[in-house]
C-alpha cells in the first residue's frame, strides 16, 4: 500500500491528467468491449463469455493489416470488420444452437471457444509478446494539460468511443431497426410474429458486439502488447463494468467503464498491488447495495 | 376411506415400509464405499506405477472439487462459477496453518474446515439472494478477489511464486503422510468418506429440499421452505468439500499455487460436471477421470491443449446436450422399459 | 377466521388493491371475481406474502400476516395453488408430496436422515388418495396432464393441511368438462376438510353454482359482496361486470 502516493497525486494537478487521461481511455475501451456484452445481453439474453476474445482478434486483426499495409486507417477497419464477421459466424454456427437450453450450456461453449480462440492465436501468431507500435501519424510530441501529459493518441480513442457511445444511444432510441432491436429484447416472440426475422437481428446484434470489441482491441493495440489470452483479463472487467452498470444499459456500461477506469489508474498509485482487488471489491459493493447494478431494471 | 381414515387417525397400517427401504439404500451406499476404498488401497500392492497412483490422487482432489459443485449446480440449480475460491482456500489455509504453527495435521484440517465455514458464509450471504447469472458473476468475482488477494499479499502467500517451502507433516497416531503410500491412502479415505457424506447429503430431506428449489423457488417458498437459508447452508457445505479437495491437494504438491484459485479451476469444475453429467450423483466424478485423462493424453500429444479441449467441449455442449452418465442411465432407463413391455 | 382489513396496495399511480376489507369465516367457500385486471391475483399475492401491502392487516385467527415473507405465510396455515400450475417438474408426484410433507413438518433441512421420511407417509398417501393422484405417483411431474398438474398444484398446498386454501382460478385452461370435474374436486375437498376455501373463477355458471359467498372485485376495490342471488341483482354488479361480459355472451 503507498497512500502517500495516491495523496500527493491528487494534490497535485499535473499528476491528477495523467492518471486521469490514463483512466478515461481505459475506461474507454472497457466501455467498447462492455457495451458489446451488454448490447448481446439484452437482446439476445445471452452472456457471451467469449467477448474478450473479439478483443484479442481486433487487436492481432489490426497489427497484421498495419504491417502488411501500414495504414491506421486499414488497421482499424480490419480489426472492427474482420471481428464482426466473426461474431456472426460464431452466433449463427455455435450459439444459436444453445438459445433454448440452460445458461450452463451457453457459458460452457463460450468456455470452449475462449480456449480454442486462445489456442488458435498462439498457433497463428506465435506465444510470444507482439506489439504493433504507434502509427507514425501519431509519433507527435504529446500534448500538456495543467502541467500532465496527454498522448495525442488517447484523444482520438476517447473520441471514438464517445462518438460509439452516442451513435448507440440515438441509434437503438431514434431509428426504426433500433426499434426493431429493442422490441425483440422484450419481446422475441412477437416480434417474429410480426415477420421479421429474429436469427437475423439476433446475428446482427452479435456481430456488431463483436464488431465493438474487436474496434476496442484494434485501438488498444497501439498502446497494448499483444499475447494469447489477453481477452480474459479484459472480459473479467467488462463483466463488472457491465454487472456494476446494469446488464442491458448502455448509459450504465458507461458510467461503470469510466468509474472502473479511474480506480484503476489511481488505484495503481495507492494499491500497487491490489489493483485488481480493489475493482472487484467495488463490484461486490455496488451489488449488495444494489443487485441489478446501477442502471439494471429489477428483475421479475 | 375407512383405511385413510385410520392412517389419519395415525394408526399406521403395516411397518413403515419407505423407512426401511431409505434405510437400506443407506447401508447399501456405505457397503459400496468400503468396497471402492479396499479396491484403491490395494491398487499398490498390485501397482508398482507411482503414475497410476498420482493420478488417483489428483482425482480425489478434483473429484470431490466437482462432486461438491454438484450439489450446487445439479442438485440446486446454483450456477456458481468461483466454487474453486474455495479449493485454493482449502490449500493456503491448510499448507498455511501447517507451516505457521506445527499444530497436528487434524487439527489444521479442522481449522481449515472452520475458517471456511466462515469465509463461505460471509461470501454466501452476499450471493445466493441473486439469481442465475448474476449469481454466476459475483461469485467470481469472489474468486478474482481472492485470487487477487493471494497475489498481492506477498508476505503471507509468497504471491505468484505461490507457497514454497513444503509442509510439515509431523506423524499423527502413526500415520505419517510424509510416506507417499500414507498419503496414497489418507487421500482415499478422504474421498470415499467426502462422497459418502455428499450423497448422504443428496438423499435427505434437505437434498430434496434443494431439487425443489432448482425446479421451482418460488413454489418450494410457499410450501414454506426458506430458500435463503437452504441456499446459503448448501453453499458452505460445498465449499467444505471443495476445501478438502485442496487440502489433498496442497499435500499432493506441498505448497498451493495461485492456479488453485484461479478462475479456470472454477471453469474446469463446470466442465467436468457436464462431461460426466448433472443427473447421476457419480456423473462428477466419473467426469473427473475423463477430465484428467484427457489431461494427460492431449498434453502429452499436443501443445495446442485449448483447442482440443474446446472441441471436447463443444461435443457435449451442442452435439450430445448432455453428459455422459446422464446418457448412461437414459440408455439403462429405456432398455429397462423395452425389458419391462417385452415381459407384458 | 381469515380477517382482511383496509389492505392496498399501488404500483405507481394504479390501485391494484384500495382498502379491501373482507372476512373469511372458518369453513367457507368464496368465490373472488372480477373483469381481467381487478386486482384479484394481487389480493392473493398479499394475502400469501408474495407482494408486500403499502398497508393493511391480514388477520388469521387475529394474528398479522400482513409484510410477513411466503415461507412464514404458509407455515402459519394460508396455502395457495396459482394460475398457471407450479409444481416442481422434475420430481414425482410421490416425491413432491413427501417433500411438502417434509417441509411442513418443518424437517425440510434434515441431513442425518434418508428421504422420505417413515413420518411423511400416511399424509402423503392421503393427500395424493384425496386428489386422485395415487395412481400416478411414480409419473415425474412433468409428464402429468394440465389438468393433474393443476390437481397436484392443489395437492401441495392442501398438503400442509392449511386452514385457509386459496385457489386462483383451479380451472384455467380446461376444456368444459374438465371445468366441472375440477370445480366438483374443489367442492368436495371444501366440505371433506371443513377449511376455508377461497378460489378465482372466471365462468360464472360454475361460480354461481358453487360458491355460498361472492365477492366482486374492480378495480382493486370491492363492488359487492353477497350470496349468488345478492350478487345476481346487484345493480352495480350487472353495470361493472355483467352488464359487459355476461351478456355478450363471454362466460370465461
Amino acid at each position: 500500500m503507498d497512500l502517500d502516493a495516491l495523496t500527493g497525486c491528487l494534490a497535485s494537478s499535473a499528476c491528477l491528467v495523467t492518471q486521469g487521461t490514463s483512466g478515461f481511455i481505459i475506461g474507454m475501451l472497457l466501455f467498447l468491449v462492455a457495451v458489446g456484452l451488454t448490447l448481446i445481453f439484452g437482446v439476445l439474453k445471452v452472456v457471451n463469455f467469449s467477448h474478450g476474445a473479439f478483443y484479442m482478434f481486433g487487436a492481432y486483426f489490426a497489427m497484421t493489416a498495419y504491417q502488411l499495409t501500414g495504414s491506421f486507417a486499414l488497421a482499424m477497419l480490419c480489426g472492427a470488420a474482420g471481428t464482426a464477421i466473426l461474431g456472426l459466424v460464431f452466433e449463427r454456427v455455435f450459439m444459436s444452437r444453445v438459445y433454448g437450453s440452460d445458461v450452463l450450456m451457453q457459458l460452457l461453449v463460450c468456455y470452449a471457444f475462449v480456449l480454442i480462440f486462445d489456442d488458435v492465436v498462439r498457433w497463428i501468431w506465435g506465444p510470444e509478446f507482439k506489439s504493433m507500435g504507434m502509427p507514425t501519424a501519431f509519433q507527435v510530441p504529446p500534448l500538456f494539460i495543467g502541467g500532465g501529459v496527454v498522448p495525442p493518441y488517447y484523444l482520438l480513442l476517447i473520441g471514438v468511443a464517445l462518438a460509439v457511445a452516442a451513435i448507440l444511444g440515438l441509434g437503438l432510441a431514434r431509428t426504426r431497426i433500433g426499434k426493431v432491436v429493442r422490441a425483440a429484447a422484450h419481446n422475441p416472440g412477437m416480434v417474429s410474429a410480426l415477420g421479421i426475422n429474429t436469427g437475423l437481428i439476433y446475428g446482427s446484434v452479435f456481430a456488431l458486439g463483436g464488431m465493438l470489441a474487436g474496434l476496442a482491441g484494434a485501438l488498444a493495440a497501439p498502446v497494448r502488447s499483444l499475447t494469447p489470452g489477453m481477452g480474459f483479463s479484459v472480459l473479467i472487467e467488462s463483466f463488472i463494468v457491465t454487472v456494476i452498470g446494469g446488464m442491458g444499459s448502455i448509459l450504465g456500461a458507461l458510467l461503470g467503464a469510466l468509474l472502473i477506469g479511474l480506480i484503476r489508474s489511481f488505484g495503481s498509485l495507492g494499491f500497487p498491488l491490489f489493483t485488481d482487488g480493489l475493482m472487484y471489491l467495488f463490484m461486490v459493493i455496488v451489488l449488495v447495495a444494489r443487485p441489478t447494478g446501477l442502471f439494471g431494471k429489477e428483475v421479475a | 376411506m375407512t383405511e385413510l381414515q385410520a392412517e389419519r387417525a395415525g394408526k399406521p397400517l403395516g411397518v413403515p415400509r419407505i423407512e426401511a427401504k431409505s434405510q437400506r439404500s443407506r447401508y447399501l451406499d456405505v457397503l459400496i464405499a468400503i468396497a471402492a476404498f479396499a479396491v484403491l488401497a490395494t491398487l499398490p500392492f498390485l501397482f508398482s506405477s507411482k503414475a497410476l497412483l498420482d493420478f488417483v490422487i489428483r482425482c480425489a482432489a478434483f473429484g470431490l472439487f466437482a462432486t461438491s459443485l454438484n450439489l450446487l449446480v445439479g442438485y440446486t440449480g446454483m450456477i456458481s462459477f468461483g466454487h474453486g475460491m474455495f479449493f485454493g482456500l482449502g490449500a493456503y489455509s491448510f499448507a498455511l496453518i501447517m507451516q505457521r504453527t506445527g499444530v497436528p495435521i487434524p487439527v489444521a484440517f479442522i481449522c481449515t474446515l472452520l475458517i471456511t465455514t466462515v469465509i463461505a458464509a460471509v461470501i454466501g450471504a452476499i450471493c445466493v439472494r441473486l439469481k442465475e447469472i448474476y449469481f454466476a458473476f459475483v461469485t467470481l468475482a469472489f474468486q478474482m478477489l481472492i485470487h487477487s488477494m493471494i497475489l498481492s499479499w506477498v508476505s503471507l502467500t509468497g504471491g505468484d511464486q505461490g507457497l514454497r517451502g513444503g509442509i510439515p507433516r509431523p506423524v499423527f497416531l502413526g500415520v505419517d503422510l510424509s510416506n507417499y503410500l500414507h498419503l496414497y491412502v489418507v487421500s482415499c479415505a478422504l474421498l470415499v468418506i467426502g462422497l459418502l457424506l455428499m450423497r448422504q447429503i443428496a438423499q435427505s430431506p434437505f437434498g430434496y429440499t434443494l431439487r425443489m428449489i432448482r425446479d421451482n423457488a418460488v413454489r418450494a417458498s410457499f410450501i414454506g421452505i426458506d430458500v435463503w437459508r437452504a441456499k446459503l447452508t448448501i453453499f458452505v457445505l460445498a465449499a467444505l468439500f471443495a476445501s478438502t479437495g485442496g487440502i489433498i491437494m496442497s499435500l499432493f504438491v506441498s505448497g498451493a499455487y495461485p492456479e488453485f484459485a484461479f478462475w479456470t479451476i472454477s471453469g474446469e469444475g463446470i466442465f467436468i460436471n457436464m462431461l460426466g453429467g448433472v443427473t447421476t450423483f457419480l456423473g462428477p466424478m466419473v467426469g473427473t477421470v475423463l477430465l484428467l485423462i484427457m489431461n494427460d493424453t492431449v498434453t502429452r500429444l499436443t501443445e495446442y491443449y485449448g483447442i482440443v479441449l474446446g472441441i471436447v467441449i463443444l461435443f457435449f455442449a451442442i452435439g450430445l446436450r448432455k453428459g455422459l452418465m446422464d446418457f448412461v442411465v437414459e440408455w439403462y432407463e429405456v432398455r429397462r422399459d423395452g425389458a419391462k413391455e417385452r415381459a407384458r | 377466521m381469515l380477517d382482511v382489513q383496509q389492505l392496498s396496495k399501488s404500483f405507481g399511480g394504479v390501485k391494484a388493491a384500495d382498502h379491501i376489507s373482507l372476512s373469511f369465516a372458518d369453513g367457507s367457500l368464496t368465490a373472488v371475481i372480477g373483469p381481467n385486471g381487478a386486482g384479484k391475483s394481487t389480493f392473493f399475492n398479499l394475502i400469501t406474502g408474495a407482494l408486500k401491502p403499502d398497508s393493511g392487516r391480514v388477520l388469521l385467527n387475529g394474528v398479522d400476516m400482513a409484510g410477513r415473507s411466503p415461507p412464514d405465510i404458509a407455515r402459519h396455515g394460508i396455502g395457495r395453488a396459482f394460475q398457471v400450475a407450479s409444481i416442481f417438474p422434475s420430481l414425482t408426484v410421490h416425491e413432491t408430496m413427501l417433500a411438502a410433507v417434509c417441509a411442513d413438518q418443518r424437517r425440510a433441512s434434515v441431513l442425518h436422515r434418508r428421504f422420505p421420511l417413515a413420518e411423511t407417509r400416511d399424509r402423503a398417501e392421503h393427500a395424493m388418495e384425496m386428489l386422485g393422484l395415487a395412481g400416478k405417483r411414480d409419473r415425474t411431474s412433468a409428464t402429468l396432464s394440465h389438468g393433474d398438474q393443476k390437481l397436484l398444484d392443489i395437492a401441495l398446498a392442501l398438503v400442509l393441511d392449511p386452514k385457509v386454501l386459496l385457489l386462483d382460478e383451479p380451472t384455467a385452461g380446461m376444456g368444459t368438462e374438465e371445468r366441472w370435474r375440477m370445480i366438483d374436486k374443489v367442492h368436495e375437498l371444501w366440505e371433506q376438510q371443513k377449511i376455508t376455501v377461497v378460489f378465482i373463477e372466471h365462468d360464472m355458471d360454475i361460480v354461481f353454482k358453487i360458491a355460498p359467498s361472492i365477492v366482486v372485485l374492480c378495480y382493486g376495490r370491492i363492488l359487492a359482496t353477497g350470496t349468488p342471488d345478492a350478487i345476481r341483482r346487484n345493480a352495480a354488479v350487472i353495470e361493472a361486470y355483467l352488464g359487459t361480459e355476461h351478456h355478450a355472451g363471454q362466460a370465461t
